[in-house]
């Protein structure tokens, strides 16, 4: 990481926000100050990285539109292609994708009614959200690529959870009520 | 010398104009001489500074401790005097 003294007041303001650094205006009296803040939120290890990934994620996507309708259609696990189409900013994506990992990843543990229709409410939003604010051609642009081995969990497998729970829970509720 | 409790009682009972920072409770003559060294020879500019940190009771105490290593009780002062201050006058 460059020398903070030599950030612009912009540049400042923003790693401020990144490490959720409550700020007022970077002027002269307030500079070392948030340099000394910086330095020590930077030492503690970086915290907080999201919205700035999100940002660039999503301005990179209407670029990368076509690669991504694909990945649409798989749906959760699909920090592989992110990778396959932006090879350039692999840094981001890791990031992105560890974000991403993460946040698939803990969800079948947490439990299955939510977790299929969330995860396919959480898959469309990120890959195909500017898309839509953008234009309405089709998703499916490109025939589906690589469906087997790219989601962490099958969607059929999903599905079938979910239903499995949904019944389960019909089950205990009307029990209770003939109790 | 008088106690902070009187000196924010006198800094309070009007406006400061051009007190010197020294008036300012908790504020004695070794830190007051620290500010003035980093040029806010005025209590309006150390009122001014907790203005630019958005009256944020935190930053205050952290830019406090940064520019002239005051410890705790000084920086309570400080800001009661600031916040009094502002808000009363």
């Amino acid at each position: 990481m460059s020398s903070l003294r030599s950030k612009t007041v912009k540049e400042m303001s923003d790693l401020l926000d990144e490490y959720e650094i409550k700020h007022g205006p970077v002027v002269d009296s307030t500079r070392s100050l948030y340099e000394r803040k910086l330095k020590e939120a930077m030492a503690k290890g970086k915290k907080a990285k999201p919205s700035p990934d999100q940002t660039y994620y999503r301005e990179e996507e209407e670029v990368t539109y076509e690669y991504r309708t694909p990945d649409r259609s798989d749906g959760a696990g699909d920090s592989g292609s992110y990778i396959r189409s932006r090879p350039a900013c692999s840094e981001r994506e890791f990031k992105h994708e560890t974000s991403y990992s993460n946040y698939s990843r803990p969800k079948p543990e947490y439990g299955g009614k939510e977790f299929s229709d969330e995860s396919h409410m959480y898959d469309l939003p990120p890959t195909s959200k500017s898309p839509y604010l953008k234009s309405t051609p089709g998703p499916p642009k490109e025939a589906p690529k690589a469906l087997p081995s790219s989601r962490l969990v099958p969607l059929w497998v999903q599905f079938v959870f979910f239903v499995a729970v949904a019944v389960f829970l019909y089950l205990v509720f009307s029990s209770m009520e003939t109790k | 010398m008088s106690s902070t409790s009187q000196k924010h009682k006198d800094f309070v009972a009007e406006p400061m104009g051009e007190k010197p920072v020294n008036a300012l409770a908790g504020i004695g003559e070794v830190l007051g001489k620290r500010l003035e060294e980093k040029s806010f020879d005025k209590a309006y500019v150390v009122l001014g500074q907790f203005l630019v940190l958005k009256k944020d009771e935190e930053l205050f105490r952290d830019w406090l401790k940064d520019t002239c290593s005051a410890n705790t009780k000084q920086q309570d002062g400080e800001i009661t005097t600031e916040k009094a201050t502002h808000f009363n006058s």
